[in-house]
């Protein structure tokens, strides 16, 4: 008889990681706070005005580079409901809508910021996509960090480099060391240090930083972040008219049945120049969160096979026009 | 160019073996990661990977300062509910340039430390596996790396942290390079062994599970030589040896499996190192001894049962 070759299959013992259809860009049309939304729709309708050529010009140049001229774009729309909450998706959403098309703009997908730090309905389950992200961050670690101790961490900050070594004395006799510089650990020449904030903490209730949320809503739509190996906060139709309670919205809506993909393989977003320190804080933030290398593989060889050649480092899949 | 791991083994810091979904609890060291476990044939759960980042010098025999900068993958395992593993490992490779780049290139490689200027990999080899090799202070910490995510899983507050016997961590630091087959095991202190593998291909995440089972199966044989010597059959009374054997038995002796999770076309590795010095030969020939104790002391007792019973 000749050998048996058997084979024998655990499905609780193999890593499972779905997959997630991609458009070649996603652009974020705007982001809306409470004080835009207090500043009036004309506020609103600036921003679409000035957003409408840059996306024109984002279209043209993915279909230039893309075989075929096929490019997939999608736009979104970020509604603030984290840090304040303010009037209803039924009053404000139609706004909005009505705004961008004064413009000719359409709004593909709307999502709520609070969505980024957690969100629990029916369909997807409880999702803490800011916990999760937290635990995929890996320090950039300075010179001469050898493992021997763990990464040296202020509890809810994140920096690019060392710290300035403790300067006042620490006890009253004592005698102050002169202020040394903190560094950046990948510096050419000087430094440009930055050190994020990610949360604080009132009691037992955490509140996580702007930057955080904004980085964990990139990694969103750049399709990376998996939980329990499945695609989070896939984005839904919206049943009904728009409710009367932010909590009874999806975390994303799919507004435009025909839009291409939610997540794509790099993102844009049109802001205004006063959002710079932050976006400086969410790429310090996304240069050192560890994607799934499975996630990764799986971006690569899809963006491969369509011959799309695509940024190996995650931020430099990250663009902005500020405008 | 070659890869070097670590693998810290030792004795679940628990009274008891642990249930499947406390191993699930236990090792689930990231939020939205699902801890894999296998049933068959023994049950082996895995925790997620996690990186750390480094920048520092790598092993080198030479004493040459080889500088090194990404990540080391760490995760940990528990098998039988009973055995408690830490594994780190880092492929070392050629870096493009010769000065550090934005962290964000070496997260994009996950697992990897590049070598920045001029290395051989045997020097590193050498001097990470090597004998008496001189671990230099900021040198790469694998065992400080490894040693930390065993201590998360063993100062679990789901164990009670009272394990029936006392037996210190063995450690396994492995390099694998791609060549003609070859394996070699070294026994260097009480706690210390050293593995160099050269295997066929490229290098794959396979080579990291052959070796946390060697490591297993060594910490398994180990530990029992040490339980049996504990017992000093022969010195001391049967009942008492006995007595000092029964952990073995409660808690060790089903638990041998060798090559239950190691890819197929690794198994040759496996059967060398049963050939020479041969693991399975020793463990049988300990298990028997111990089994033949408890057995004799068994027969005393019912022989000394039916004395006093025909009185």
């Amino acid at each position: 008889m000749t050998p048996v070759h058997a084979t024998f299959g655990e499905v609780a013992a193999e890593r499972r990681i779905a997959s997630v259809p991609l458009s070649h860009v996603s652009v974020e049309l705007g982001h809306l706070y409470m004080e835009d939304f207090e500043a009036g729709p004309a506020r609103l309708r600036e921003q679409f005005r000035r957003v409408a050529p840059w996306l024109a010009t984002i279209r043209s140049v993915w279909r230039e580079r893309v075989p075929g001229g096929r490019a997939r774009v999608s736009t979104c729309f970020l509604v603030d409901d984290y840090f304040s909450r303010f009037s209803t998706p039924a009053e404000l959403v139609p706004m909005i809508l009505e705004a961008a098309a004064e413009h000719d703009l359409t709004i593909d997908y709307l999502a709520r910021e609070s969505a980024c730090a957690q969100f629990e309905d029916g369909r997807s389950g409880a999702v803490e996509l800011a916990r999760l992200v937290e635990d995929r961050l890996v320090d950039d670690p300075p010179p001469d960090t050898d493992g021997s101790r763990p990464p040296v961490k202020e509890t809810g900050w994140l920096c690019n480099g060392s710290r300035s070594p403790l300067t006042t004395p620490l006890q009253a006799m004592g005698k102050a060391r002169p202020w040394e510089p903190p560094t950046q650990n990948a510096k050419r020449g000087h430094s440009i240090f930055v050190d994020v904030e990610l949360w604080d903490e009132r009691g037992a209730r955490r509140t996580w930083s702007c930057p955080f949320l904004a980085a964990v809503w990139q990694l969103l739509r750049l399709g990376l972040l998996r939980a329990e190996g499945r695609v989070p906060l896939p984005p839904v139709p919206l049943e009904g008219a728009w409710p009367g309670d932010w909590d009874r919205l999806p975390a994303v809506v799919r507004i435009n049945p025909q839009a291409a993909p939610f997540s794509a393989y790099t993102t844009l977003s049109v802001l205004s120049p006063r959002f710079l320190p932050v976006e400086l804080a969410v790429r310090t933030i996304l240069s050192q969160v560890a994607v799934d290398d499975e996630v990764l593989r799986q971006v690569a060889a899809r963006s491969e096979s369509e011959r799309v050649r695509l940024e190996e480092e995650l931020v430099d899949r990250v663009s902005y026009v500020f405008t | 160019m070659l890869v070097i791991g670590e693998v810290h083994t030792g004795l679940l810091q628990n009274s008891g073996e642990i249930s499947e979904p406390a191993c699930r609890q236990v090792l689930g060291l990231m939020s939205g990661e699902t801890v894999r476990v296998s049933r068959r044939p023994i049950v082996h759960a895995l925790s997620p990977e996690r990186l750390t980042g480094v920048d520092c010098a790598l092993p080198a025999a030479s004493g040459s300062r080889i500088r090194g900068v990404g990540t080391v993958v760490s995760r940990c395992a528990v098998t039988g509910g009973r055995v408690a593993q830490g594994s780190s490992y880092v492929r070392v490779a050629r870096s493009e340039t010769d000065r550090r780049l934005s962290w964000s290139h070496y997260l994009a490689r996950p697992g990897v430390v590049e070598v920045l200027g001029k290395a051989k990999a045997a020097d590193i080899a050498e001097g990470f596996a090597g004998d008496g090799a001189p671990r230099g202070h900021g040198c790469l910490d694998l065992t400080a790396i490894t040693g930390r995510f065993l201590d998360l899983v063993q100062t679990s507050p789901l164990l009670n942290r009272r394990a029936p016997f006392r037996m210190p961590r063995t450690i396994l630091r492995w390099v694998a390079e791609t060549g003609e087959p070859s394996i070699g095991f070294t026994l260097h202190t009480e706690q210390e062994r050293s593995l160099r593998l050269t295997h066929p291909g490229p290098f794959t995440p396979a080579v990291v599970d052959l070796c946390e089972d060697l490591a297993m199966h060594d910490w398994l044989l180990t530990s029992l030589l040490v339980v049996v010597e504990r017992a000093r059959v022969g010195a001391t009374p049967a009942a008492e040896v006995a007595a000092r054997l029964s952990p073995a038995v409660d808690h060790l002796l089903h638990l041998w499996m060798p090559a239950a999770r190691v890819e197929e076309r690794l198994t040759p590795f496996w059967e060398s190192l049963e050939r020479r010095p041969g693991f399975s030969r020793q463990w049988r020939s300990l298990v028997d001894r111990v089994r033949d104790q408890v057995a004799v002391h068994t027969l005393a007792l019912l022989s000394a049962n039916a004395e006093t019973g025909g009185r």
